[in-house]
């Protein structure tokens, strides 16, 4: 009996020495150097198996339709979506990889035709959550700055990376009905869904504005500084300095800041006005990003502004508070504010967590979708696209 | 013949409780059973993780469920595995050192 108590003691404090060596360790399986996930100059490895599996998906229509189809019972945003990050991606790629511009712009072309062929031919609802038809727009014509904003900013990033004529007079249509409506607006706020307006999507859109001002030679910067001068007066949380993600037209805030949305907003910023940008990226990073025991994550919400799980956060893992949504886009701020040690760790609990799969060179992670995949490659391909806007430098 | 060769081989014969050959039997049967999950296609029901249904031919239950086996045995393989492993070693070499001890005054 002495002997049996003995051994099982031993047992468990063996047990118990094992995982106190090894939970410290597990990290280091995963950990791979930054260049392995983004580089200055050209593609990194992983950018380039997420390529190779996103441009499977658009020559394999057959593969594709089955993506979408599971992306779209749960959200019909994320089939648009995906498109967007997918042809930014590429924007960004062909100005890293000139070899490969042609098959870039051409998959690009083929995704903005088929997305803009989708939205006359089906209506803009069919790339809207259900929702949206439940009540009326209060601006009519109805209109949804998701999906002008976004479908705008592929239009300028292809025309970036180069001029196709057929694009101009769309991405100006588009460009100059988003301006109209944002000179007819008391508080320079546009509906996404009905009475429901989204800080994402306004610095998207005034992104994209931006960008045609580059384009085009026009100047909507006097619009671009009003806004952002509204928003730190009246959008953003006191607690944390942080934008607040959701507000109806008179700027009632309907959600609070939200990791899902705060990283691509830092991002999107980074256009418009620099040391705002990296301001709010390092709040949320204080407020929002954690690294425990090598791994890196993010939260949805903040101590002082809780909320539900929802489709953009993903589900919620308790204990640790990790939204895959916030996880997924905390590495679209962390690479653009050139944050390695973040990104490196997150990058670290993409390969423990995200379960990848290789086939031929080409990954996907299977705890994601195509959308999430195509945020990581946006992560892992931007500031080429930026940088040429920023600096000026001749479309 | 087969039976007597995995008797004599004494993997499988049943082992004291937490003792280092107990260990390495879990050890072992967990990445059997992750091995087959995985050859078994399971990976690709975990997009559920981010609210995407793994298969629309097998529905939101049929999906969750596969992805959480899935998932349970993965962190098994990953954490528990190479705990178990480690323990069994510790184990094993404290017995050689207890061992060792015990014979060193008989040597002198």
């Amino acid at each position: 009996m002495k002997s049996r108590t003995a051994r099982i003691l031993a047992g468990l404090a063996a047990l118990v020495i094992a995982a106190v060596i090894w939970l410290p360790c597990l990290h280091l399986v995963f950990t791979r150097s930054l260049s392995d996930f983004r580089q200055n100059q050209g593609l990194s490895p992983k950018a380039r198996q997420l390529a190779a599996r996103h441009l499977q998906l658009w020559t394999d229509p057959a593969r594709r339709e089955q993506e979408l189809k599971k992306m779209r019972a749960s959200n019909a945003e994320w089939d648009f979506m995906g498109r967007s990050y997918l042809v930014w991606s590429l924007a960004n790629m062909a100005l890293r990889d000139p070899a490969s511009k042609p098959l870039y712009l051409r998959t690009m072309d083929q995704i903005i035709d088929e997305t803009l062929r989708l939205e006359k031919q089906e209506g803009m609802y069919f790339f809207l959550m259900s929702y949206a038809k439940e009540r009326h727009y209060l601006v009519q014509p109805a209109h949804s700055l998701f999906l002008d904003g976004e479908i705008a900013l592929m239009l300028a990033s292809r025309r970036v990376v180069e001029e196709k004529p057929e694009y101009k007079s769309l991405l100006t249509e588009r460009v100059n009905a988003i301006v109209e409506r944002f000179q007819k607006s008391p508080r320079m706020l546009l509906e996404s869904y009905p009475d429901e307006c989204w800080m994402f999507d306004h610095c998207v859109a005034l992104d994209a504005i931006k960008m045609a001002d580059y384009l085009d030679g026009s100047d909507h910067s006097a619009l671009i500084r009003a806004w952002l001068a509204m928003a730190k007066q009246k959008l953003v949380h006191r607690d944390s300095g942080l934008l607040v993600s959701s507000f109806t037209t008179d700027g009632t805030p309907l959600a609070g800041p939200e990791g899902s949305s705060i990283w691509m907003v830092a991002h999107s910023l980074q256009l418009l006005d620099e040391d705002f940008a990296r301001d709010q990226y390092q709040r949320a990073r204080k407020e929002l990003g954690e690294i425990t025991l090598g791994f890196g994550y993010a939260h949805e919400w903040l101590e002082s502004w809780k909320g539900e799980a929802n489709i953009d956060s993903g589900p919620i893992i308790p204990g640790f508070e990790i939204s895959a949504g916030s996880s997924g886009m905390a590495f679209i701020g962390a690479s653009t504010f050139d944050d390695g040690k973040f990104l490196t760790s997150l990058a670290a609990t993409l390969d423990f967590a995200g379960f990848p799969s290789r086939t031929r060179g080409r990954l996907k992670y299977c705890a994601s979708n195509q959308v999430g995949d195509a945020a990581l490659l946006y992560a892992a391909t931007l500031g080429p696209l930026w940088q040429k806007v920023k600096t000026g430098g001749k479309p | 013949m087969i039976k007597l060769f995995w008797q004599r081989l004494g993997l499988f014969r049943q082992a004291e409780f937490l003792s280092a050959k107990d260990l390495l039997q879990r050890a072992g049967a967990i990445s059997v059973l992750f091995l087959l999950a995985h050859l078994a296609g399971l990976r690709e029901f975990t997009s559920v993780l981010n609210g995407t249904i793994g298969s629309v031919a097998a529905g939101w239950k049929l999906s969750g469920f596969l992805a959480l086996i899935y998932i349970l045995l993965y962190l098994a393989f990953v954490i528990l595995v190479p705990v178990l492993l480690l323990a069994a070693l510790f184990l094993t070499a404290g017995r050689h050192f207890l061992c060792k001890n015990d014979s060193s005054p008989r040597e002198q």
